[in-house]
């Protein structure tokens, strides 16, 4: 082995405080840039992004000081379980959150990549992607926990102390799920990379079903006894699993808990707030040595898993449903082969794309979960249509999301494909109708099965059902012309990545003119039929028996909300496709 | 400078770099050559520390990439196949970015600053965020960037992708002064023109083994075709009929 030379001229090796400090620099500079370019660029998204935030906490702060002050007057002891639930399903969240965004951001980015090949230390890089991954997997606990925590504070009058602990034990307590989450992915990378995969399945699939253990245990006989006395008794004496003193899930709850305490005496009231310190410092300890853990596995294994992971040859994969892939192609007239073809390709890449169909059955499946719980609340027969509408609603809502950020940027990713696809005997026309299609048809099974569900489980009257489900075919009708049509009127055929393209101002618009259209959909179907119903069930004077209230609350009522229903999710589909075609048969690539 | 010693690298059952043992002196450019999927690219990330042999070992002036990474990228510089930049980033502050990672004193960074900004022509838009600008800009912005701290050993991947003409020639006169004034380079690409141009040496890869090593003239000579080009000699040898080493 040869001699070590010496160091190139001016150049030395960093302390670890400096490559953080570093890290931190560009971390801003990257976040002004960001905020900057939004400013400027996406006013509209940046806008509708802070309103909607604003208006969803406000509500929260609303419905928690509405829900402490019930619990306040009558069941106070109760607010500790909440709490420790709460946060407990918050923890074990975050450590799966945390450990993914981790693995993304440590192991599958090109800017891991590029620190690698810098004289920096691993714990740097890996305290550089922790704080993205922490700060990406914890702001919705923020956003959620934050009015919570207030509307506490303010219902039980917490003196200034309670509000000035609350964020420090809120993020100290972050730090601990997050810093697991990263232990257990860097371990599982560097040591065990084959069972990674396994891992997390085995995870998701135990937290899955501890999840709906829980929820079936409480809510399986509820038909009988819900929300009784007993009921309540034996719900709580399921949750005090959560209450593990050695949980910091349990530290949090407690150390608010006592910070918020109201005592007349003085020295009460300083005992409480020490308390609660002592809860914070515990915390703080805990997340510091676990941080400080986390480093250390970095250190030792973030390279060596690097290593590993880039080494490792893809599975070959199975092509389970290829006789499905030919059967599509084949079967049909011969015209609309290059149609089915494109569908086919498109098919096979939503299958091939974890991100994708993972999501959406995560989302739609925890629909389905609540829509299966339904059945455990007795409603009368009104207020189960409304659930109806808001569940239709909720549906909607979810698949506006998939539209915008799946299906809206498809036609931008295709520009990228134009020498391929401007080669092909097809016309332009056939590629976005393909795209519709792919996502009217891809939709409707999965949406009309859960309204079904919901539907059921509520013993809504098949009248109803037929309605709910005619909304529905129109909302996947519409929601799939909004985004196919808008993404072929703005496509942005220089951007490779959906997540931006649908991030832009055209994916806003389409995500704000999907929910005008899903909030106009339902209340036009819901009012005529709500009132329909109430008149039915409570009699004609709690509706008016005269003028437009009685004539909309009518068989005429409902008949018209019907047809309005098709006409919007018609002008819906058509409109933004008419646009869309022709653009895109001038769209010069 | 640089030595692979007995390097082995196996991906499950499949062997892509096979007992690798090469060294590579200062002040020389060597090219590594080969078809696709011959172990090119493995043997790139084994030097520049993205990749653990399986056996053996790599180092860069006498520091081992497995053991002691971080002392060798201080005598590294790196162009990737793909430019790797910050969108939300100028190119300027790219720049400094990576002079601050290689702890270079502030004056000293501002004058290196300068100087690759005036080599690789970027002054236009040096001060534009990186998310604006073409391959080639970005390929150059990284030549410039692998190039501040006056490495002792460059490692390029496929260089010239991206690349204008005019900007080919720039990176090509600057690789023959660096390695004149002792720095080496480690190369891998297709462009046989450049290789047969530029290298002091070539290694032809086929199958994670080193069929050839040596100049050109000497593959000339073990091939006894005298007056081919290096494409015809280069396809004798990936097509197996000769080169052992």
């Amino acid at each position: 082995m040869s001699g070590r030379a010496p160091l190139p001229d001016a150049v030395r090796l960093l302390s670890f405080e400096d490559e953080s400090r570093l890290f931190v620099k560009l971390r801003a500079t990257l976040a002004w840039e960001t905020i900057r370019s939004m400013l400027s660029d996406a006013r509209l998204r940046l806008s509708l992004v802070v309103l909607l935030s604003g208006l969803f906490w406000a509500a929260l702060y609303g419905l928690f000081v509405e829900g402490f002050s019930f619990l306040d007057a009558l069941h106070a002891e109760v607010i500790s379980l909440l709490f420790n639930t709460f946060f407990a399903s918050l923890m074990v969240m975050l450590v799966f959150s945390t450990g993914i965004l981790v693995y993304t951001g440590m192991y599958c980015s090109t800017e891991a990549r590029l620190l690698l090949t810098l004289p920096v230390r691993a714990e740097a890089i890996h305290a550089h992607k922790f704080r993205e991954a922490m700060w990406f997997s914890s702001w919705g606990f923020v956003l959620l926990g934050s009015p919570m925590l207030t509307a506490y504070g303010v219902v039980r009058h917490a003196a200034w102390p309670y509000y000035v602990v609350m964020l420090p034990l809120m993020i100290s307590f972050v730090f601990i799920p997050a810093s697991v989450g990263s232990i257990i992915c860097t371990t599982l990378v560097a040591w065990m990379p084959r069972l990674r995969l396994h891992a997390l399945t085995i995870g998701v699939t135990v937290a899955c079903v501890a999840a709906l253990g829980l929820g079936w245990s409480m809510f399986s006989q509820a038909r009988v006894d819900s929300m009784s006395a007993a009921w309540f008794e034996r719900t709580f004496a399921r949750l005090s699993v959560t209450e593990q003193k050695l949980f910091p899930s349990w530290w949090l709850s407690m150390g608010l808990i006592e910070a918020a305490r109201t005592e007349r005496d003085g020295s009460m009231m300083a005992a409480s707030l020490f308390e609660s310190l002592k809860f914070l410092a515990l915390l703080i300890a805990n997340a510091l040595a676990l941080q400080h853990l986390a480093g250390w596995v970095a250190r030792i294994a973030y390279r060596k898993g690097y290593s590993q992971l880039t080494g490792e040859i893809p599975a070959r994969r199975r092509r389970p449903l290829r006789w499905f892939d030919r059967a599509l192609g084949h079967v049909g007239f011969a015209t609309g082969r290059p149609l089915r073809l494109l569908l086919v390709k498109d098919f096979r890449l939503f299958r091939r794309d974890i991100s994708q169909w993972s999501q959406f059955a995560i989302f739609f499946g925890l629909l389905g979960l609540y829509f299966l719980n339904l059945r455990a609340f007795n409603y009368h027969n009104a207020y189960a249509s409304m659930i109806g509408y808001l569940n239709l609603a909720v549906v909607g809502l979810i698949l506006s999301t998939f539209t915008t950020r799946f299906v809206y940027p498809m036609i931008s990713l295709e520009g990228r494909r134009f020498w391929i696809l401007g080669l092909l005997p097809l016309h332009r026309d056939q590629i976005v109708w393909s795209k519709f299609l792919f996502s009217f048809v891809g939709s409707l099974g999965p949406c009309c099965i859960l309204v079904l569900l919901s539907d059921c489980m509520l013993g809504i009257s098949w009248p109803l059902i037929a309605q709910h489900e005619l909304c529905c075919v129109m909302l996947c009708m519409g929601l799939s012309g909004i985004a196919v049509g808008l993404g072929a009127r703005m496509p942005d055929l220089r951007e490779a990545s959906p997540s931006k393209i649908s991030s832009g101002f055209g994916g806003t618009l389409s995500l704000v003119i999907s929910s005008l259209f899903i909030m106009a959909t339902v209340m036009a179907a819901a009012v005529p039929t709500h009132l329909f119903l109430l008149s039915h069930t409570l009699g004609p004077s709690v509706v008016s028996s005269h003028g437009i209230l009685a004539w909309a609350g009518g068989q005429w009522g409902s008949i018209a909300g019907a047809l309005v229903v098709v006409g919007l999710g018609l002008t819906a589909t058509v409109v933004p496709l008419t646009l869309g075609l022709r653009a895109f048969r001038r769209l010069e690539a | 400078m640089i030595e692979f010693d007995h390097v082995t690298r196996t991906y499950g059952a499949k062997t892509a770099v096979s007992d690798l043992t090469l060294a590579i002196p200062r002040g020389e450019l060597f090219a590594l050559l080969g078809p696709n999927g011959a172990g090119k690219t493995t043997t790139i990330r084994m030097l520049v520390g993205l990749l653990h042999p399986s056996r053996g070992a790599v180092r860069v002036c006498g520091h081992d990439l497995v053991k002691d990474p971080r002392a060798a990228h201080l005598h590294l510089g790196y162009v990737p196949d793909e430019p790797t930049l910050y969108d939300k980033l100028t190119g300027r502050e790219f720049l400094w970015f990576i002079a601050d990672m290689f702890g270079m004193p502030q004056r000293l960074a501002t004058d290196r600053i300068d100087r690759e900004v005036d080599h690789f022509e970027l002054g236009e838009f040096a001060d534009d965020l990186a998310e604006s600008y073409s391959l080639g800009m970005k390929q150059r912005l990284v030549f410039a960037a692998s190039l501040l701290h006056d490495p002792d050993v460059l490692v390029l991947d496929e260089p010239m992708v991206g690349l204008d003409p005019r900007s080919v020639r720039i990176v090509k006169d600057l690789l023959a002064a660096r390695t004149r004034e002792g720095m080496t380079v480690f190369m891998s690409t297709h462009t046989l023109a450049m290789a047969e141009e530029m290298a002091d040496r070539v290694g032809i890869m086929v199958r994670g083994q080193l069929r050839f090593l040596g100049t050109i003239a000497e593959l000339r000579e073990q091939m006894a075709l005298e007056s081919t080009t290096l494409e015809q000699l280069y396809l004798e040898v990936t097509s197996g009929r000769g080169g052992e080493p």
